[in-house]
């Protein structure tokens, strides 16, 4: 049997995030939701993913934020991160790449290409 | 209707900037008067008292319909994007998503259709605002004419007057092209 990829998706919008939850269910994934990176982080100390979707622009903690301490940390150093933002400047993707981020993602997204990234990163 | 503040005398030419459809802007520069007609469009002016930056965006569309919402097959159109985008630039600015405040324009329903758009528009900025927490200060929603909004993004201060219908611009669908929608790159 097949194992189903487990995802958490990090975003402070809850519409964004009913629009994701919806796009990834419906592609066959098993989704779990944070609504910033904090909540992520703790979230992630003691529950596993096979991949995380985050936005960048969020309150208390920022995605780059996010990925730099799951990238310092033990649990999550080699698993796949995916931002999905609306940014779209060089200076913030470069920046991400650097944090240690596995792909960009521009919104608004589509929902095919979103899934097809998931199924190409996820271990 | 006609919802005023009262607008600073300043000593420096005021900039305008017109928000047309699909648009997000924002500025904390206090010369900056962002301006937009709209007829079943709704536009959205947000504002940080604190960190004195706002911005307005300008949709033609709520969301996307059920049927394209695991497609994605949305464009920059639909108020759900442009919601996060103008939110988003806000915090890349330096304001603070708790801090903002919210006022809503647009929403006219000019004919007695099967789909109210304007009616359709003005509810989802209403329940976006709600899920996302944002206070709404006040809104000039609905009936049957068009509006010109202006709003200066640094202050907060805004003004809506009816106007005639004829002052709105076409609905222009320039969509983007399909491979710059949700752009995949791997590092």
């Amino acid at each position: 049997m097949t194992k189903t990829t487990r995802i958490l998706t990090v975003d402070d919008s809850a519409s964004m995030r009913a629009l994701l939850l919806h796009a990834l269910t419906q592609s066959g994934f098993e989704v779990e939701q944070a609504e910033d990176g904090q909540v992520a982080l703790e979230w992630l100390e003691t529950n596993e993913v096979d991949l995380v979707i985050t936005d960048i622009n969020m309150p208390r903690l920022d995605g780059f934020g996010l990925i730099e301490q799951l990238r310092a940390g033990p649990l999550h150093r080699d698993k796949p991160i995916l931002v999905l933002t609306t940014e779209s400047s060089d200076e913030k993707k470069q920046r991400a790449r650097q944090a240690g981020a596995t792909g960009w993602i521009v919104k608004p997204f589509d929902a095919a290409k979103l899934a097809s990234a998931v199924r190409r990163v996820a271990h | 209707m006609t919802l005023m503040t009262p607008f600073e005398t300043r000593s420096s030419p005021v900039k305008r900037i017109a928000v047309i459809q699909g648009e997000v802007r924002t500025s904390a520069d206090p010369d900056v008067e962002l301006t937009t007609v709209l007829g079943s469009c709704v536009a959205t002016c947000l504002y940080d008292p604190v960190a004195r930056i706002g911005g307005m965006n300008h949709f033609l569309l709520a969301e996307p319909p059920e049927h394209q919402r695991s497609s994605g097959d949305f464009d920059e159109h639909y108020g759900l994007y442009l919601m996060e985008l103008l939110i988003n630039r806000m915090i890349g600015c330096g304001a603070v998503k708790g801090r903002m405040k919210a006022r809503l324009f647009g929403g006219a329903n000019f004919y007695h259709t099967i789909q109210q758009i304007g009616a359709i528009n003005a509810e989802f900025a209403r329940r976006f605002l709600q899920q996302e927490g944002i206070g709404l200060v006040n809104a000039d929603l609905g009936g049957t004419c068009a509006r010109r909004v202006h709003f200066r993004p640094a202050s907060g201060q805004v003004r809506c007057k009816n106007t005639e219908a004829k002052a709105i611009a076409a609905p222009q669908p320039t969509r983007r092209p399909p491979t710059a929608l949700g752009e995949v790159e791997l590092f």
